[in-house]
């Protein structure tokens, strides 16, 4: 797909889920769209690292887990949450930063196995530390409805919120692919030595796209939090939510601009049937799912949901070129 | 002089290294073998506890109930190789990564749909009581885990270092294609790694019932140990891993007690980070 077509489409998705979040009041659609969205959201950050920087992450939990704690110390102590959005998301930056600079060096499962160290550190730290609310976490205090509170009392106007942040990480994405930072990714994913020998900085590269897939979904779990007025460390920062928003990407497709909105979609959809949205323990039927789909996406299509739904657009459009007029 | 509860310390964690040993063992055998790191490798030891669990319900003791475990899972092992890790070897190293991590929510979705999220404990446990040596004392259910696992663990390594099979695994993991023109068979030779791996899991899940209940997360704890064992041990290197599991035991119990039971774990995951960095081949390992 060529970007205008990207853009045709991302329009096309931005207005229907307007429409629908103005039109349609429907509490429960309206929770899944905005879950989805944000799970969308953080399924994208993780593919800027994991799919085009091709740097495996299981601990993106991290990231959404400072953008939601960033909201809720902001909250309790009663300062705007316009400041909690640039705070967590450069707080995540800052961390991406720094797990990077010494980890980028490691071997592929190395790096993965880091993330998840670093990121079950992060957990029992906050789980112990007075300041950050322990295992109770947060309750934040209801404030009335603005867009300076960020709180609202129409599920709509959350949405709303949650399509713009989609929108810039969709935006993000096409850009990225058309960037030259994308097409020095591209180039370290190919072959490293390679690129480094044409005078690719792989490093850099890297922490560029990992620092800013961190104050995306910094900003994603702030909106998070905004949300549900509620932040602990089971649903921010535990290991299975850093496990979703991986199986999120992996399942739509690798460093592709639609891959992690499929994933997310098909996502919500299971999980509306598991009971398990965001870090709440379902009944389990969903992860079976979910882990059947990605054991046949990786056994068959690497490329993912995105992957497939390209390969029958081609067949199609040959089908109809081999058409006579 | 006095050391205080030290002496209980050190033998409760060489005692809980054990079983870190026999995990990490089979997580490295893997890895040698075929440079697959197994991410799945905590869930086929959360379904060895299961596997055990529904053995004792129907009167079976867990040490009686190893060796069955122990083949079901070797069984079980070689059919995922087959079915599963063979056709990921031939896509590029992050393909690995994803399918044993897809394997992971897999099997943790099906134990919570089938078994669901309620802690599952042998009943009526067998060996209950205390040993004490000096000021030392011991649960009887810790030692027997602990001493079934140093057991098990020489069998492993016995099974590698002297006979026949075993040299070809080596082999294997010293030059893929060297042994590849000697004759070995590949495909065979990693199915027996990767059954051998996880039947190192199916036998410290029948030891680890004895004091330990089965959940649908389990795994995920204990893989995480694993792979840090492994990291500190050097990645494929068996006696590298029975060193790193002793060490890792030792930090935990200690770090437990001195620092905070609530953040033991903390030392434990800043090793494996302190390993990686500043020397990655570990403290056994070649690179």
């Amino acid at each position: 797909m060529t970007p205008r077509s990207h853009g045709l489409a991302l329009g096309i998705v931005v207005v229907a889920l307007a429409a629908l979040a103005l039109g349609y009041h429907n509490a429960f659609v309206l929770n899944l769209v905005f879950v989805g969205l944000i799970y969308a959201v953080l399924g994208q950050s993780w593919n800027w690292i994991s799919g085009y920087a091709g740097q495996i992450s299981f601990g993106h939990a991290l990231f959404f887990g400072c953008g939601a704690y960033a909201s809720a110390l902001f909250g309790v102590h009663h300062g705007s949450p316009w400041l909690a959005l640039p705070a967590g998301a450069l707080v995540a930056a800052a961390l991406a930063l720094a797990v990077g600079f010494p980890c980028f060096g490691l071997r592929g499962h190395y790096f993965s196995i880091a993330t998840i160290a670093v990121a079950a550190i992060a957990e029992i730290a906050v789980n112990n530390i007075g300041a950050l609310g322990k295992a109770n976490g947060f309750e934040m205090p209801i404030l009335a409805p603005s867009l300076a509170s960020l709180q609202f009392d129409d599920k709509g106007q959350y949405v709303l919120m949650a399509l713009v942040l989609f929108a810039i990480a969709q935006i993000g994405t096409i850009t990225l692919e058309r960037s030259r930072l994308g097409y020095y990714l591209r180039a370290i994913r190919a072959n490293q030595e390679a690129a480094a020998s044409v005078g690719v900085d792989a490093r850099a590269a890297k922490l560029a796209t990992f620092a800013a897939g961190a104050a995306l979904a910094a900003l994603a779990g702030s909106l998070y939090a905004q949300q549900t007025l509620y932040v602990g460390p089971e649903d921010t920062l535990a290991l299975p939510i850093s496990i979703a928003i991986a199986l999120v990407g992996v399942v739509g497709g690798l460093s592709t601009v639609w891959g992690p909105a499929l994933g997310a979609l098909v996502y919500v959809a299971l999980a509306r049937y598991g009971g398990a949205v965001l870090g709440g323990q379902g009944h389990g039927l969903d992860l079976l799912l979910y882990g059947g789909l990605i054991l046949v996406i990786v056994s068959w299509r690497p490329d993912g949901l995105a992957g497939i739904g390209g390969s029958i657009r081609r067949f199609v459009r040959r089908r109809s070129a081999e058409t006579p007029a | 002089m006095d050391l205080g509860p030290l002496p209980q310390l050190v033998v409760s964690g060489i005692l809980t290294g054990l079983l870190f040993a026999l995990i990490s063992v089979g997580l490295t055998l893997i890895f040698g073998v075929m440079d697959v790191v197994n991410f799945a490798h905590g869930e086929f030891l959360m379904l060895a506890m299961y596997l055990t669990f529904g053995l004792a319900l129907v009167g079976l003791n867990p040490i009686f109930a190893l060796p069955f475990v122990a083949l079901a899972a070797f069984v079980l092992g070689a059919i995922v190789y087959r079915l599963l890790i063979r056709r990921l070897l031939d896509g590029p190293p992050s393909t690995v990564v994803f399918g044993t991590f897809g394997l992971l929510v897999f099997l943790q979705g099906a134990a919570q749909y089938f078994f669901t999220s309620d802690y599952r404990s042998v009943p009526n446990p067998p060996f209950q009581g205390t040993l004490h040596l000096g000021n030392v004392a011991l649960g009887e259910a810790q030692l027997i885990a602990g001493l079934g696992a140093l057991v098990m663990t020489a069998l492993v390594f016995a099974f590698v270092e002297f006979t026949e099979p075993g040299r070809a695994l080596r082999a294997l993991s010293e030059d893929r294609v060297a042994a590849q023109l000697m004759g070995i068979d590949v495909q065979r030779m990693n199915a027996l790694a990767f059954g051998l791996g996880t039947a190192c899991v199916g036998a410290a899940g029948a030891l680890l019932m004895l004091t330990y209940p089965a959940f649908p997360r389990v795994g995920t704890e204990f893989a995480l140990t694993a792979f840090v064992v492994v990291a500190l041990g050097g990645f494929g290197s068996v006696q590298g891993a029975l060193l790193g599991a002793i060490l890792v035991g030792l930090v935990e119990v200690l770090g437990g007690f001195y620092i905070s039971p609530a953040l033991k774990l903390i030392p434990v995951y800043a090793l494996y980070l302190v390993v990686v960095l500043l020397r990655p081949q570990g403290l056994l390992g070649r690179r």
